[in-house]
Order: C-alpha cells, then sequence, then structure tokens
C-alpha cells in the first residue's frame, strides 16, 4: 500500500512539475530559515551549560546605589577574603582579568586582545579542557601561559608548542605549559592566551581594595543556598570596605549571579563579556514560526486547490473500496513526501549557506550532523508542515462523494473557500506585520546613526592607550602630533564619546547629598578636538595655570540636575570624593552631547583635567586623513616602538556600538524578505491555478468582446481582496509591537505613518506583480484555443 | 441476490421535488444478467450507482445478500459492495497516474491482500485477458478497446458476485462491443457473475437474460430472453 502511495505521490510531483516547485521552494526556503534560527537558538540557550561544575559556579556583583545595574569589577583582594571567611561555603574563587598584551618572539610581534589573567584553579573550575599540559598545575608559575589551540597554531604552525617560549609586554617571557581547546561560541568567556594572576601578587595596585579591575568567580559548596549566602555579604563588606566607603560616601554590596545567567544579563558598557539578549531571542523566534507558518498555508491551500483536479482519482478509489482513511493517509504521505524532499533541499541549502550566515552573524556556528537536536527540529517540522498542513487538504479530498467526484462536477465547498480566503489574510498579515518591523527597525537604525549627536565625529582617529610604552611617552606622543600640519588638534582622555565612562562621588557646594555624575579625565584640549560648545564661563584654558588642580567643566544636564542654571553654575565648587583631594571650582558649562551610547539618556558629566588617560583622540584637518594617519602611525612608532598601530575612526564608534543591532537588522530584513517571497509563491499558485481554472470564462468573455485590460482586472481583484484585507488587520498590529521595540530606545524615531503607506505599497506592488503575470498570460491567449481545448 | 422495494430517489428544487427514480421495485437472483433500457435521463444511471452503493436512495428499502442496506452505516456499506461487486464505466475511468498493472492491483490493496497473493492474481487476469504485453503501459498510451478491457480486469480482479456497468461500450466501436458483450456473456455463464447493465444498443441488451424499461424514473416493462 505505501508502495503505491508512493508511487502515486512521485508521479504526481513529477507531473506538476510548476506545482511541486512551488511547494518544495517554499518549503525549502522555509525550513533553511528555521534551521539558522533553530542554530542561532540552541547556542543562545546553550550558553556556558557546558562546564560540568557549573551549577554550582556564580559570578560575584557588586552593585551601589550609584549605579542602576550590578557591575562585575572587583579588586584582587575580594577573592582570597571571600575564601577565608566562608571556608565552608566557598570551595573555590577564581580572578578573571581580561588585559591586552603584546607577545613577542623571534621577529613575530602580536597585540593580543583576548588575554585572560587568571589564579590558577581557572581550568580546574572551568570546563576549558587542555589538550596538552596540565589543568593542575598549567598556571602554577608566574611565568606560564597556556595558548588555545588556534593561538599556538598562528604562533608555532605544526611545531610542539609546548615549552616554547614567548615574551610578554617585552620584558616579561612566559613558557608555554598547556593548550587548550578552541573557546565555543557559546561561552561568555573567550580567550586566546591565560596567563598567571600570580604575575601581579606584588603590585600595590592589585592589593589594594577599591581597585576594581576583574571578575570573580566561586564555587559553591553544592548544599549551599546562594541567597543565603548573600545575606551575609553586607557584613562582610563592612568588614573589609566600611571605612572606604565612608570616605567616598558610597555603598557597595555583593550579589551572586549563576554561570548560566551571566549571558542573559544586561550587557553595559561595565560588562566587556560576551552577552545575549532574550528579546532577539524571541524575535528570532517568532520570525521562524511565521515563516513556518507561511508555508505551511501555502502547502495547504494549493494542494486543496489542486484537489479539484484529482477528484477523479479520489472518486475511482473510493469506487475500487477505498475508505476515507485510506485516502487521508494518501494525501498525508504526499505532504510527507514533499517535506521530507525539501527537509533533505534545506540540509543541503543550510551547509552551502552556513559561512554565510557565520559571517552575518558575527561568530561561528556549527551543524552538528551527528547530533540529535537537528534531526529532532527536522522531524518536528516534517510532523508539524507534512501532517498537520497535510490534514487539510486530506481531509477535504477524502470527503468527496465518489459519483460526484467522477463525474467532474466536484465544487469546492463555499465554506472551504472562505478558510482558504482567511489563510490567504494571515499569510499576508504577517507579511505585512514583517515589512513594518524591517522598515521601522531600519529607520531607527539610520535614525539614530544620522542623528546629530552633539560632537564632531568627524575626522577623528582614536588611538586607545594600550601599552605602557605608549602610557609614559604619552606627551611626547601628543607634542609631536600637534606640531604637525595635517592634525588639527590633540586630547588626551579617558574615554571617546560612546567609549567607557566611570561614575565618583562628588560633593557640590549647597548639596545635601553627594552628586553622581559620570567623569571624563581630560586635557585641555578635549573641548576643542569634539567641537564641543561652551555654553556659560569658559573652557580649561593654559592661560590658567591652576586649572589642572582647581577647574572642572560640566555639562548642561549636571548644571540642571544640580538645579542651577549654566550661569549660576560657574563658580560653584565640587570635590571628587574618590580622586581629589582638595574642592575644584566650575568654569565652564558645556552643551550636551550624546557621550554614552544612544541607548542611554544623556547623563550627568564632570569634566576633569586630571591625568587618567586611556585614548587620544586625533582630530585631522579635512582632507589630510590618509597623511594624517601616516603621521600618526609614524609618532605611535617613536612612542611605542613594538607595538602594533592599531586605531580607529571616531565617526566608526557607531558601527561598533551598533554592531549587534546592525546585524540583526540585516538578518531580520533578510529573513522577513524571505517570508514575503514565500507568501508571493504561494499567491503566485494560487493565480496560476485560477487562471487555468477560468481559461473558458476568459475564452468565452474575450470573444464577447472584453478587453485584456478587463480580464486582467476581473483575475486580480479577486486574488488581491485578501493582501487588501491583510493590510488592514496588519498595520494596527505592526503599530503596536513596534511601538513596544522602540521604547528600547532613548532616542527614537516617530511611527511615521509613510513607513505604513510604503509598507501596504510594497506588499500591494509584490502581490499584483505576482498575480498580473498569470492574468496577462491568461488574458492574452488565443481564446478560439481555449474554447476548443475544453 | 438484491431486492429493491419501492426505492425512491428525488432532488429537492426551489420546494418542489424532482423525481429521478419513483417507487421502483426490482428483485435480481444470483446468476441474471440483466439490461437496463430507457432514454436519456431516465434514470438509468441513478439506479445502478444505487444498487452500487455509490449513492442512495432518498425513500424505499433496499437488501443485498440479506443485508438492510438502507440501514447500514457509511463503513459497513462499503465493506459490503467492496467484497460483492465491480465497476465498468462508459468513460473507463482508470488512475491516470497508474499502469496497467497497478491500476488492476488497486482494488486488492483497499482489501489488505498479501503482496504475494495480489501478484498472482493480477498476473492471472492479465493473462486471461491478453494483455499482459500493456502491463508497465499508462492508461492514456492505450485504445479505447483496451482501456475498457482493463476497466473490467479491475472489476474482475477481487472475484466479485456481481458485477456493474454502465454504458461499458459507449465509447466503443461494434467490434470492440461485440466482444466486451461476449466477455460479459462468458463471465455470466463460465463463473457465475450476476451482471447488471445499462446500455443504449438493443442488440448489447439481447446478450442479457432479462430487459428492463425505465421511463420517467418508473420500470415501463420488465421482458424475459429465452436463449437457446
Ligand atoms: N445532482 C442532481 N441534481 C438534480 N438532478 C439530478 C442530479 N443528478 C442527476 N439528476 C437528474 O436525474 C436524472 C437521471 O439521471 P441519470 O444519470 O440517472 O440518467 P440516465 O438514464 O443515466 O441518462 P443517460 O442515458 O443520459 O446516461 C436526469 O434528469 C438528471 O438531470
Ligand atoms: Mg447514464
Amino acid at each position: 500500500m505505501l508502495n503505491n502511495y508512493l508511487k502515486i505521490a512521485w508521479r504526481n510531483l513529477y507531473k506538476n512539475k510548476v506545482f511541486s516547485l512551488i511547494h518544495i521552494l517554499g518549503l525549502t526556503i522555509g525550513i533553511t530559515v528555521c534551521m539558522m534560527i533553530f542554530l542561532f537558538i540552541m547556542n543562545e540557550f546553550s550558553m556556558d551549560r557546558f562546564h560540568q561544575k557549573g551549577k554550582n559556579i556564580y559570578r560575584v556583583m557588586r552593585s551601589a546605589e550609584a549605579f542602576k545595574i550590578k557591575v562585575p569589577y572587583l579588586s584582587g583582594p575580594y577573592a582570597p577574603a571571600l575564601l577565608n571567611d566562608f571556608p565552608t561555603e566557598i570551595k573555590k574563587a577564581v580572578r578573571v582579568m581580561t588585559s591586552q598584551k603584546l607577545i613577542s618572539f623571534g621577529n613575530h610581534a602580536f597585540n593580543e586582545k583576548k588575554v585572560y589573567v587568571v589564579d590558577s584553579d581557572f581550568f580546574s573550575l572551568f570546563t576549558f579542557p587542555l589538550i596538552k599540559g596540565d589543568a593542575h598545575t598549567a598556571l602554577k608559575d608566574p611565568g606560564n601561559v597556556v595558548l588555545t589551540e588556534s593561538t599556538a597554531k598562528k604562533y608555532f604552525g605544526d611545531e610542539d608548542p609546548m615549552g616554547k617560549v614567548i615574551e610578554m609586554d617585552k620584558h616579561q617571557p612566559l613558557k608555554v605549559t598547556g593548550v587548550a581547546k578552541d573557546v565555543p561560541s557559546n561561552s561568555h568567556l573567550n580567550f586566546d592566551l591565560v596567563i598567571p594572576i600570580s604575575n601581579y601578587f606584588k603590585e600595590n595596585w592589585f592589593n589594594e581594595w577599591i581597585n576594581n579591575n576583574g571578575f570573580t568567580y566561586v564555587l559553591l559548596d553544592e548544599h549551599v543556598n546562594p541567597a543565603d549566602l548573600e545575606k551575609r555579604f553586607p557584613a562582610f563588606m563592612e568588614k573589609y570596605m566600611g571605612k572606604d566607603m565612608a570616605r567616598i560616601q558610597a555603598h557597595f554590596d555583593l550579589s551572586l549571579t549563576p554561570l548560566n545567567a551571566i549571558y542573559f544579563e544586561d550587557s553595559s558598557s561595565f560588562d566587556d563579556v560576551k552577552h545575549g539578549d532574550k528579546s532577539v531571542v524571541y524575535i528570532f523566534l517568532s520570525i521562524a514560526v511565521l515563516i513556518l507558518v507561511i508555508a505551511c498555508i501555502n502547502f495547504m491551500n494549493l494542494s486543496t486547490v489542486r484537489a479539484v483536479e484529482r477528484s477523479k482519482e479520489v472518486g475511482l478509489r473510493k469506487v475500487l473500496g477505498a475508505l476515507r482513511n485510506h485516502l487521508m493517509w494518501q494525501f498525508i504521505g504526499e505532504s510527507v513526501l514533499l517535506t521530507v524532499i525539501s527537509c533533505g533541499f534545506s540540509m543541503l541549502l543550510l551547509m552551502l549557506l552556513m559561512p554565510w550566515y557565520n559571517n552575518l552573524l558575527g561568530y561561528s556556528l556549527s551543524v552538528s550532523w551527528t547530533a540529535w537536536p537537528i534531526y529532532l527540529f527536522l522531524i518536528g517540522v516534517i510532523v508539524a508542515v507534512g501532517f498537520l498542513a497535510g490534514s487539510y487538504p486530506a481531509f477535504i479530498l477524502s470527503g468527496f462523494s465518489p459519483i460526484q467526484a467522477l463525474k467532474g462536477k466536484f465544487k469546492l465547498g463555499k465554506g472551504g473557500a472562505m478558510f482558504r480566503q482567511g489563510l490567504v489574510v494571515l499569510q499576508f498579515s504577517i507579511s505585512v506585520f514583517l515589512i513594518v518591523g524591517t522598515l521601522i527597525i531600519n529607520n531607527q537604525m539610520s535614525y539614530v546613526k544620522n542623528k546629530d549627536l552633539g560632537y564632531d565625529k568627524e575626522q577623528s582617529v582614536v588611538v586607545p592607550v594600550s601599552s605602557d610604552d605608549l602610557y609614559r611617552n604619552l606627551n611626547l606622543f601628543k607634542t609631536e602630533l600637534k606640531s604637525n600640519s595635517n592634525v588639527a588638534s590633540v586630547s588626551l582622555m579617558s574615554g571617546e564619546p560612546g567609549g567607557f565612562y566611570d561614575i565618583h562621588s562628588f560633593e557640590v557646594e549647597g548639596q545635601q547629598d553627594v552628586f553622581k555624575p559620570n567623569t571624563e579625565f581630560a586635557d585641555f584640549d578635549f573641548v576643542k578636538t569634539l567641537g564641543l560648545k561652551v555654553i556659560a564661563g569658559r573652557d580649561f584654558s593654559a592661560q590658567y595655570p591652576t586649572d589642572s588642580t582647581n577647574a572642572i567643566l560640566i555639562n548642561r544636564t549636571a548644571a540642571t540636575k544640580l538645579g542651577f542654571t549654566p550661569e549660576q553654575a560657574i563658580g560653584k565648587w565640587v570635590k571628587n570624593n574618590m580622586r581629589d583631594e582638595s574642592r575644584r571650582r566650575i568654569v565652564g558649562v558645556i552643551e550636551d552631547y550624546n557621550f554614552l551610547s544612544l541607548k542611554e539618556n544623556i547623563n550627568a558629566l564632570f569634566i576633569s583635567p586630571v591625568e587618567d588617560w586611556r585614548v587620544v583622540v586625533i582630530k585631522l584637518k579635512p582632507g589630510r586623513i590618509q597623511n594624517g594617519l601616516g603621521v600618526i602611525k609614524d609618532a605611535y612608532r617613536k612612542a611605542a616602538p613594538v607595538y602594533p598601530f592599531e586605531y580607529s575612526f571616531l565617526n566608526q564608534k557607531f558601527d561598533t556600538v551598533y554592531k549587534e543591532d546592525l546585524r540583526q537588522q540585516t538578518i531580520l530584513s533578510i529573513f522577513s524578505g524571505l517570508a514575503i517571497f514565500i507568501a508571493c509563491l504561494g499567491l503566485f499558485g494560487l493565480s496560476l491555478f485560477t487562471a487555468a481554472k477560468r481559461t473558458k470564462e476568459i475564452g468565452v468573455r474575450k470573444v464577447l468582446g472584453s478587453s485584456v485590460h478587463n480580464i486582467m482586472l476581473l483575475l486580480s481583484k479577486d486574488m488581491l481582496k485578501p493582501v487588501l484585507i491583510a493590510t488592514f488587520i496588519a498595520m494596527p498590529i505592526g503599530y503596536y509591537c513596534m511601538d513596544k521595540w522602540l521604547q528600547n530606545f532613548v532616542y527614537r524615531t516617530p511611527l511615521h505613518w509613510w513607513i505604513f503607506m510604503l509598507a501596504a505599497m510594497i506588499t500591494f506592488g509584490i502581490a499584483i506583480l505576482t498575480v498580473s503575470f498569470q492574468s496577462i498570460k491568461a488574458a492574452r491567449a488565443n481564446p478560439v484555443k481555449s474554447l476548443r481545448s475544453e | 441476490m438484491l431486492s429493491l422495494q419501492h426505492l425512491s430517489k428525488y432532488y429537492q428544487s426551489g420546494g418542489n421535488k424532482t423525481f429521478v427514480l419513483n417507487d421502483v421495485s426490482l428483485d435480481v437472483d444470483e446468476g441474471e444478467f440483466v439490461s437496463i433500457m430507457g432514454p436519456s435521463g431516465s434514470g438509468k444511471s441513478t439506479l445502478l450507482n444505487i444498487i452500487g452503493m455509490l449513492d442512495e436512495p432518498s425513500e424505499g428499502y433496499q437488501y443485498f445478500a440479506g443485508e438492510a442496506v438502507h440501514l447500514l452505516k457509511d463503513k459497513q456499506r462499503s465493506a459490503l459492495s467492496r467484497t460483492y461487486m465491480g465497476y465498468v464505466f462508459q468513460a473507463y475511468h482508470l488512475i491516470d497516474e497508474l499502469t496497467v498493472y497497478e491500476n488492476i492491483e488497486t482494488p486488492l490493496i483497499y482489501q489488505n491482500i498479501k503482496g504475494s497473493e495480489r501478484k498472482a492474481l493480477v498476473a492471472d487476469i492479465l493473462d486471461r485477458f491478453n494483455i499482459v504485453g500493456k502491463k508497465d503501459l499508462f492508461p492514456s498510451q492505450l485504445s479505447g478497446g483496451q482501456q475498457q478491457l482493463v476497466g473490467i480486469a479491475r472489476a474482475l480482479i477481487a472475484k466479485p458476485k456481481l458485477l456493474l456497468a454502465d454504458e461499458p461500450t459507449g465509447n466503443l466501436n461494434s467490434k470492440q462491443g461485440d466482444e466486451i458483450m461476449e466477455l460479459f456473456l462468458k463471465l455470466n455463464k463460465e463463473d457465475g457473475v450476476t451482471i447488471i447493465q445499462v446500455t443504449h444498443s438493443e442488440k448489447n441488451a439481447e446478450y442479457g437474460s432479462r430487459i428492463i424499461n425505465l421511463l420517467d424514473g418508473k420500470i415501463e416493462s420488465s421482458r424475459v430472453l429465452n436463449h437457446q
């Protein structure tokens, strides 16, 4: 029986090549997209789940009222103190500092960005397997280093890396004592080299409690409830940090975040490990479901209308003794066959597209064809599409009365027609919704991109102060550049716009409470280099030699928050509780600019001329970018001879800050484009069918004198009605959802009416094109021919 | 073998009933060969379809092989027709996507007969109808007469007790028609298959043992023929 069904199914597929193609193409695209999304989601949810002790690993987080969020950075003394104070609860405490290092050997030099400085327990706490070396001893001595497989390959090719010596920052030799497997993409920790933190044990800064600069992970005893432990942290903080907290008038507390939860914590500039966004996961999941729905609807509609052509077969089979469920299974079998074929093609397509998809995602996902999840997923698809979508046409078909069917008198019921129109409406509602979504997301991103940020971001090069050499020679570097004719100005600062800003606590004249603005530490050229506007008072100036110790600039928001007009703010004193010994006077107020990303509101900002240089911003003269870069490179080489020259453009900062959003935007656009394509494929199939069914009617009408134009109208009208209804349904839903989405942004574009118009026009344009392609053909056909064929 | 009593079939059209069959009573014994004649639209096909349980009467009583058909459920009725009846149509009605062999095999599949047995049965009938050479062809590759032969082979494959044929020779030339009729006669005489056929041709009707004339949904006359 199965054999018989398969044969018939295959022959039918073969006979109706166009329909089969539409079916398979639509399904293949749909399934491929779903598989891609499936891989993405699987990866997101498998984050950090590979650690064997993961269940009991927590990251210690620090919170303070000044920050709205928890911050993962702790100073060096926390870990030993925690181990000391909670000996039964905390089994292990491992510190992880992310760092950049210059690595050199022979005549190679690499600026390594992903260097982890860790406690020697690192490889026994986390499950990052070592291919070579021993997890327990690899980081025992300060002079050890563990490389990942790729790094080892990059340095030494096929030679055995074990025992090789490399040099860090030109002064410290490190012996390779281990090679770790490359970090998988589903890990929030991500490193290329690992060196022991014992290198810093003697440094002063490392042993100061307030010098927060690394993560601390703890392994709790199985029987410890983290919530109970957290209750004991305030006392712990009081014991070690009490004096410091009183001095800077801030209060910190500790909490524990489970390892599995770290990835989906809010990302912020305060936490530079890899973060995911649950809402993105849900958006992708919805798209996958919507695309599958569209593909299923195609399937149901096309199979059902085609059923008419097969009514004779159905009638006959009934006469020959087939029961209804025989026929049900036959037709379900056919749709399962189609789905299986499509799944096959999808697997091929996925393999072809993986490199492109990885590129799009910005990280590497791999399909594990040997593991069950992907097959489970495919089976799920086959069941969902093959059985569910297949059973509706099967139900309709098997319900034919045999006599009617044999007479060829069979007509699809009115109710059924309504249902199928409803499905088309649903399909196009989804499509219109996705178009609206895509347009609004694109519009928002371009709004954000083109927004006036309040500072001059053109012609500016940002050079990070990434080595001690450069830091020591910064003034030389700056003087050298300033004297060059290609350079307009140079400023040393702690954070460039879009970069990192500390929050410090200040006492301010006339204020009861401490004030907690973001801080910028910059030199006197800061305002000039960024093109900021002073709205009251004056800029820092070399004419006032006391400025470096006595002056401070604030932004308009800071003045407002303090309850001053810009003019009133001038002359008021402030004191940085964490940095300064004495008070400073506000000498100027600058206009607000977006120093944080546009996801955040403009906060209060205090700019002090204090030495804490982390980046150099060099503004070049117009048209001098090429020459200017050469000049900077030369100066860099003089200041930090062995380090590779690294720089970025200030106006590219946007792309890095919004990298993830831009990625998602691209992926979303592509996927919704595909959704619309699949929906149109269905519409095309339907119009093909309608035109074929009405050939005779068209012939008669033409003989009676109808014009091609009239006939086209006649044919297209019916097809386009559901699209029109869909547009009206999808618009309000799209409005509602996108309004919600835009709430994520502090700076957002309004939901312009033209976006909705455009979405409607795009949908109609595509639908009309699809439909009229067939209609024209039908309307143009020679009437005599079509009449004779009947 | 079958008995129809006061059987009517009507369609509701705009408040009043249009009768297609009007109070028809008819008994057919096992081994009979009945020819139904009558002008176009007189209800011949309708009657045949009701006998074949492809259609239901609006009123009346219908018995087949000792069962009260009008009381049976769909499933039971279809089981009954499946085991007892074979159908031959004027328009052949072969499944276009299946080969000759597969067309003939299909009824056996629905009766859950095992593969090896099916093979033997189909081979047997192909041989009997002399169409072994055509078994892998599709219906579109056959002449009308050949298609009807396949249709009959398919109707007979499950060894029915009753063969229902609606104008089996309607689309054939007279020579082909004669051959089919000879075949029917032989089936009736040698294999004891009961046959009810609808025909417009007096000559073909004469092959039967009884001719029933239908007019406006009523049996106008019934005539028993005595063949030598
Ligand atoms: N679904 C229907 N609705 C209304 N009337 C019907 C329907 N089906 C058949 N009829 C009518 O029933 C009558 C008998 O039809 P039937 O097919 O039994 O005639 P017939 O004797 O086989 O004619 P022919 O020799 O042309 O095959 C016809 O007048 C036809 O119009
Ligand atoms: Mg008839």
